[in-house]
């Protein structure tokens, strides 16, 4: 799978994990802050961002700081997924 | 205590004029569900886009209510299962995910009392906030709660009530293999007279305001009585000792508003209770028009509300006795013969 598979399989996973009701993939800019932008995230929507990655990816997130420079935007974590996933 | 406002969401459209205008939506399933409104303009996306049908559906009756009633005391919701579909996803990963990582969201939006706590969030109210669980008398335990913390608290006290229960194909499943549903579907408007085993499962919310006050009040709740495993011996006592409590007679009743379901196995229990009264007591039913679910009887007051008002007489839905606007109701509902309820509603002018 590569880079552009990937950003749009884990776009289709933020909807459905995050339950985003009327957004498209096409609608998520890979370059908007997840967190404070349109899309409006909060802190639960990281949890369940931490999970969509464990489950989907097996990539544990542990580290709090670690987890601050991944979950910036789709671009951030995309880059995150292709280097570090285990599934 | 008396009822100030209400509005409901079920498989009719209560949440318009729609359904007291004389709408019947006719269901043919096993399981009815609620016709829900848009909730754009009540409920922000972000806060809809995790909120389970429980939840949705009694945010959305009880909304209207808090924008047309700016003084709530507090927040009394009873729900046997609250938001179940959440509930069973969250156990079920549990196990998928052999107890390993689990979403906060579903957990969250399980708990019964999370419809309660999320209408305290969205109406800023910090004031009295509690949710009755106690299956198909969830409801009844939510009206007597609110009735003891009227009576000690000053005049002009008001409390938003309500009940809720959505279907969840899980659960549904479950009470399927329990014979609590019907094999066979059903119109909504032949259910009472199907008399065959199980019923059908309905859903839905409905919301009152209840007040210590009898100004611009569209109904008094004078009573309630719950009872457990009664003989039918034991019922007619309860009954008339409930009766002598309230000064009434049998005789004063005008019209019974009866939780017949269509289920041949409990329905006797509705003609015992109707033969304690005289032969030309009139009746109708409520179950035709919602379905079955463990707090139904919150539907059967919003039903005793608007026909002591003089409404839905000539509703294409009504089924049973009625030729005239009662004045004093009696609202009797049992759930497998298990947990009967009787509330005593008056108008107002009475």
């Amino acid at each position: 799978m590569n880079r552009e598979e990937v950003k749009n399989e884990f776009k289709a996973h933020l909807i459905t994990y995050l339950n985003l009701l009327d957004i498209t993939p096409d609608q998520i800019k890979d370059d908007e802050p997840l967190f404070g932008g349109d899309l409006g995230l909060d802190s639960i929507d990281s949890v369940e961002l931490i999970v969509l990655l464990d489950r989907e990816y097996g990539i544990k997130i542990k580290n709090p700081t670690e987890g601050r420079q991944i979950l910036i935007d789709v671009n951030t974590i995309v880059d995150y997924i292709v280097l570090n996933r285990t599934k | 205590m008396y009822i100030k406002d209400l509005s409901s969401i079920s498989p009719q459209i209560t949440f318009t004029d729609e359904f007291l205008n004389g709408d019947f939506k006719i269901h043919t399933n096993t399981f009815y569900s609620a016709i829900e409104p848009s909730y754009s303009e009540t409920i922000p996306s972000s806060l809809l886009r995790r909120m389970g049908k429980a939840v949705r559906m009694g945010i959305g009756a009880a909304m209207p209510l808090i924008e047309r009633n700016e003084k709530l005391d507090g927040i009394v919701i009873g729900t046997a299962n609250g938001g179940l579909e959440n509930c069973i996803n969250f156990l079920n990963q549990i196990i998928d995910y052999d107890e390993g990582m689990l979403t906060p969201t579903h957990f969250v939006q399980s708990t019964p009392n999370a419809l309660a706590g999320q209408i305290a969030l969205m109406s800023k109210n910090t004031g009295y906030n509690v949710t009755h669980v106690n299956g198909a008398l969830a409801f009844e335990n939510a009206l007597l709660d609110a009735m003891m913390f009227l009576e000690l608290n000053e005049r002009n006290s008001s409390l938003i009530i309500g009940a809720v229960e959505e279907i969840s194909n899980y659960n549904y499943n479950i009470d399927q293999l329990a014979n609590r549903y019907k094999e066979e579907c059903v119109s909504n408007d032949k259910l009472i007279e199907t008399k065959t085993n199980g019923s059908v499962c309905g859903e839905g919310s409905t919301m009152f305001v209840v007040t210590n006050d009898s100004n611009n009040a569209l109904a008094k709740i004078v009573d309630l009585k719950q009872i457990n495993f009664p003989t039918k011996s034991e019922l007619e006592i309860k009954l008339n000792q409930f009766f002598i409590d309230n000064e009434l007679t049998l005789e004063n009743i005008d019209l019974l508003v009866l939780g017949n379901n269509g289920d041949i196995q409990f329905d006797f229990l509705y003609d015992d209770v109707k033969s304690f009264f005289p032969a030309d007591t009139e009746y109708v039913y409520y179950k035709n028009f919602v379905g079955d679910y463990r707090t139904s009887s919150a539907f059967a007051l919003f039903l005793t509300t608007h026909l002591l008002n003089g409404q839905l007489l000539n509703h294409a839905g009504i089924e049973g006795n009625l030729t005239k606007i009662p004045k004093t109701i009696l609202i009797y509902n049992q759930f497998e013969g298990i947990q009967h309820s009787l509330i005593l509603v008056k108008s107002v002018e009475e």
